[in-house]
């Protein structure tokens, strides 16, 4: 399905295809780019003959509305998984607790782990798929623990069938382990439940309350009265006391620790709004405030259950990021025979035979065979690691090459990688400083609060006892600081899922303030700011050489001979493309090039002092195309055909399309933009002057240990002179930058391996991009704008309120109207606050 | 306006009783699952096959 009729002239640019992606049209079905032009009709493109096969399973059931459904809501493109076998879901062993029972109807039921749902349009296709299909009565998918429920008849359908058939269209089945999962439904249960409890208090408080108040102006009768009141506060009591003690357990933890707390002056507030309106109710003169009370803790409980949830969504999104392991594994018994079983059944000794193409399932020891593993994953790595018996292999390393077998030394969390995750949600559960920060001012402010409300009282009693109780009552419920407690950790709970959505995973809710004020920025030069491959690109010459040139050279995996592959693909010249046959003999590598036969001829690929070696007569014309190249910051290659140089070809890392913008911006907003790099000094320049990045800023030849330096020295002479310490940012690869990218204050990793990057930088961007980072600059600076207007909302509400009821001029009934009114308010700027701008901008 | 002793307690009965509904809800797993069903509604009720050898 792949169209390419490009003009081969517009491909010397020296790029690798990536500048191109505005120009071209997205794959219809998982809208990857694709490198059909834009004329090429957009219904009908498709980056790989699986997503074809998936469009048109879905065209044909007439399901297109899918595409239409997805676009609505935010969603990821599906992962297609290798054919597999799946026979294995018709044994009941297998499948374990998820055996399919027989119920009464005369259908099979079985609940059944589904991977790959991004959103709810998937569940809306999977179920349609289901009524569609015969023998296959229904499916009800839950995207809250990502299961489906399945209703079959395996006479008509076994379930094999069924997974085959959702493996077509992008998802894939496993038996279903209750897990994790059920701490999260407990929580939520029991927050939610609270939350209706205190819902149905505060509801009913208010209505009684209403009463009161209308039976204040119109008259009523004092039996009446003091029925509603007792029936109010004991409504508003039971709120404090059942939902509410949460805030009271918090309270009294923060004492025992002695740190304080927000639950403390919540708490503090809550006992004596309780104890003053059962006062008033027994002495019966006064007004209670227990609608008040119950509206509190409703609002508090809500605002705790959005930070709870926002929380677990980014949990789970990094959880997705790792969850990199194969959840089958291919078992040898003793007698050698293979049987699959999921990888969570593996035990420590158990032997393993991974195929070629398959990812490892545990950690282990090779005890049979070699090959050549990727460990980019897990490490960052993008050089292949060779592997023989008794080197070891870890969970989610994928293997290149061979089969081999292995004995199971680590599973599930005790594997490296599940360390890792471990680690990271250790990490995210851990409070940040920001929080910290809005926890100390809530100390200081009930301290506050209670010596203003001390000294109003003692002011008051002076003239009337009676006063001088209403005001300082009014001054505590007032100046309660749920607004000030609810802002921030909001906020930043709110930034952080929003981020994760975007593929930006933060492991500190700390960086999202650090960045919000421009400092200085380094950025690698390597992989971050270019491609971090070799782009191959014609400079001059006969281009038939090239076809030559790539059918030596495919002999050899240096990263130089895949980007003269990728060229010859480009302009379809290699060998396949052609319809030719290029025989290729007594090829030899040498340092800096690689000399061959081919079709008779003999090829010698090379730099210049390569080509020099071998006796090549390089013509003035060669010389001065490689001379061109040179000064456009590439490095020449030379392709000799007979001892001749015919064809000369740029080699360069490419710069990534988004990175001048992205300088571009930075430095609009204030930023300084250094780069420190390991290559040549020289290179560095021409990238920094290509980017319009000032020179003087810009170090090349730097080994990991002075890079470290760099960014150590920035940081120190930030914080003296200056009063305010400008941030110091590092942004680079994962793997190979991971010392600077702890020592800077935030650290983004843009590359790499999840492992490494999230161990050593608070941020990563999976995506890659460099317009994302640009997009997480700007959500880190309204989030921070969010977090200061909420402040400032809350605390100017608050000053003006305890002003007024120092000065005796509001009365507690209406403190107890404006207290519920700030909390809203601040809940209300929270989640309408445009974080992430965009949506749609980055597709 | 005696009714009053009667009506108000009958009213947070009633509301109770709401109350005591949704608690059991949330308990039985209703309120696991808050992103699906808000899509669900929008999905045209297609025929169910609910005969294998209807298609």
């Amino acid at each position: 399905m792949i169209t390419l009729d490009r003009n081969p002239t517009e491909l010397s640019s020296g790029g690798c295809g990536l500048e191109d992606e505005i120009l071209t049209r997205p794959c219809v079905h998982c809208e990857l780019p694709t490198p059909v032009r834009c004329d090429a009709d957009p219904s009908r493109v498709f980056c790989c003959s699986g997503c074809k096969g998936a469009y048109e399973l879905i065209h044909g059931w007439g399901l297109d509305s899918f595409y239409e459904l997805r676009k609505n809501a935010n969603s990821n493109r599906t992962a297609l998984d290798s054919d597999e076998s799946f026979d294995v879901f018709d044994d009941d062993e297998f499948l374990g607790p998820s055996k399919p029972i027989l119920q009464a109807d005369g259908w099979l039921h079985t609940r059944l782990a589904i991977i790959g749902l991004h959103c709810a349009a998937c569940a809306w296709l999977i179920e349609n798929v289901a009524t569609r299909t015969p023998g296959w009565r229904s499916a009800r998918v839950k995207m809250s623990n990502h299961s489906i429920q399945i209703v079959f008849d395996p006479n008509v359908l076994p379930l094999s069938e069924i997974a085959r058939l959702l493996s077509r269209l992008g998802y894939e089945l496993a038996p279903y382990v209750d897990g994790d999962d059920q701490a999260f439904q407990r929580q939520s249960r029991k927050l939610l439940t609270q939350i209706a409890i205190a819902g149905f208090c505060a509801a009913n408080a208010m209505w009684i309350a209403v009463a009161l108040y209308a039976g204040e102006a119109t008259g009523l009768a004092s039996s009446h009265r003091e029925f509603l009141t007792f029936v109010g506060t004991t409504l508003g009591l039971t709120a404090v006391v059942i939902p509410g003690r949460t805030f009271f357990v918090g309270a009294i933890a923060s004492l025992r620790t002695r740190t304080p707390h927000m639950d403390l002056p919540v708490a503090l507030g809550l006992a004596v709004g309780s104890i003053s309106g059962i006062v008033c109710l027994i002495l019966g003169r006064g007004d209670v405030y227990f609608d008040s009370l119950a509206a509190l803790v409703f609002l508090l409980l809500i605002g705790r259950w959005i930070q709870f949830h926002q929380q677990n969504r980014a949990a789970k999104a990094v959880d997705l990021l790792l969850r990199i392991t194969p959840r089958h594994a291919r078992r040898l018994g003793v007698d050698g025979a293979v049987s699959m079983v999921l990888a969570d059944r593996l035990q420590h000794g158990d032997i393993v035979r991974v195929l070629a193409g398959d990812s490892v399932p545990a950690d282990g020891i090779i005890i049979r065979g070699r090959s050549l593993l990727d460990r980019s994953l897990l490490t960052g790595e993008s050089r292949h690691v060779r592997v023989k018996i008794g080197d070891s292999v870890e969970a989610g390393v994928v293997n290149l090459q061979s089969e081999f077998d292995f004995r199971v030394t680590a599973v599930g969390k005790d594997s490296r990688i599940g360390r890792v995750m471990q680690s990271v949600e250790e990490a995210s559960a851990s409070r940040t400083p920001v929080i910290q920060l809005a926890d100390r001012i809530g100390g200081v402010f009930v301290i506050v609060v209670s010596i203003l409300a001390a000294i109003t009282f003692a002011w008051w009693s002076l003239t009337d006892w009676q006063l001088a109780a209403s005001s300082a009552t009014s001054l505590l419920i007032v100046a309660c600081p749920c607004a000030l407690a609810l802002a921030t950790p909001l906020a930043i709970a709110i930034a952080l899922g929003r981020s994760a959505n975007q593929k930006i995973y933060i492991r500190d809710g700390a960086t999202l303030g650090q960045l919000a004020k421009p400092g200085m920025i380094w950025f690698d030069k390597t992989g971050t700011l270019t491609e971090g491959r070799p782009a191959a690109s014609f400079v001059y010459g006969d281009e038939h050489a090239i076809a030559m040139a790539d059918a030596v050279e495919r002999e050899c995996e240096h990263p130089i001979a895949q980007a003269i592959h990728g060229l010859a693909q480009r302009l379809r010249l290699s060998a396949e493309q052609q319809d030719v046959s290029l025989p290729v003999a007594n090829v030899e590598v040498g340092i800096g090039g690689i000399v061959g036969q081919c079709d008779g001829h003999s090829v010698i690929v090379g730099n210049l002092d390569f080509a020099e070696l071998h006796a090549v007569s390089l013509n003035s014309s060669i010389h001065q195309a490689a001379a061109s190249c040179l000064e456009k910051g590439g490095s020449p290659l030379i392709i000799a055909v007979d001892g001749i140089g015919v064809t000369v070809l740029s080699i360069q890392d490419a710069i990534k399309p988004d990175a001048a913008e992205t300088i571009t911006r930075l430095t609009k907003s204030g930023w300084t933009v250094g780069v420190l790099s390991g290559d040549h000094p020289d290179i560095v320049n021409q990238v920094a002057d290509q980017l319009g990045i000032d020179p003087s800023q810009c170090y090349g030849g730097l080994s990991p240990e002075e890079k470290l330096r760099h960014v150590k020295s920035t940081r120190a002479n930030a914080s003296d002179g200056t009063p305010s310490r400008r941030t110091t940012v590092m942004v680079g690869d994962g793997a190979n930058d991971a010392a600077a990218l702890a020592a800077a204050d935030v650290g983004i990793a843009v590359r790499g391996g999840a492992e490494v990057s999230l161990r050593a930088a608070p941020a990563f961007i999976a995506t890659g991009k460099l317009a994302t980072l640009s997009l997480l600059f700007d959500a880190s600076r309204r989030t921070s704008n969010l977090i200061h207007s909420a402040f400032v909302a809350s605390l100017t509400y608050n000053l003006i309120a305890v002003g007024l009821a120092m000065t005796g001029r509001i009365s507690p009934l209406l403190a107890a109207m404006l207290m519920p009114i700030s909390s809203v308010t601040v809940l209300s700027l929270c989640l309408v606050w445009p974080i992430y701008k965009v949506r749609g901008e980055q597709r | 306006m005696s009714v009053l002793f009667i009506a108000l307690p009958a009213a947070i009965l009633l509301g109770a009783s709401g109350m005591m509904a949704c608690v059991y809800c949330i308990q039985n797993g209703q309120y696991d699952d808050l992103d699906t069903p808000s899509i669900r509604i929008l999905v045209d009720e297609a025929e169910t096959n609910s005969d294998s050898d209807k298609n």
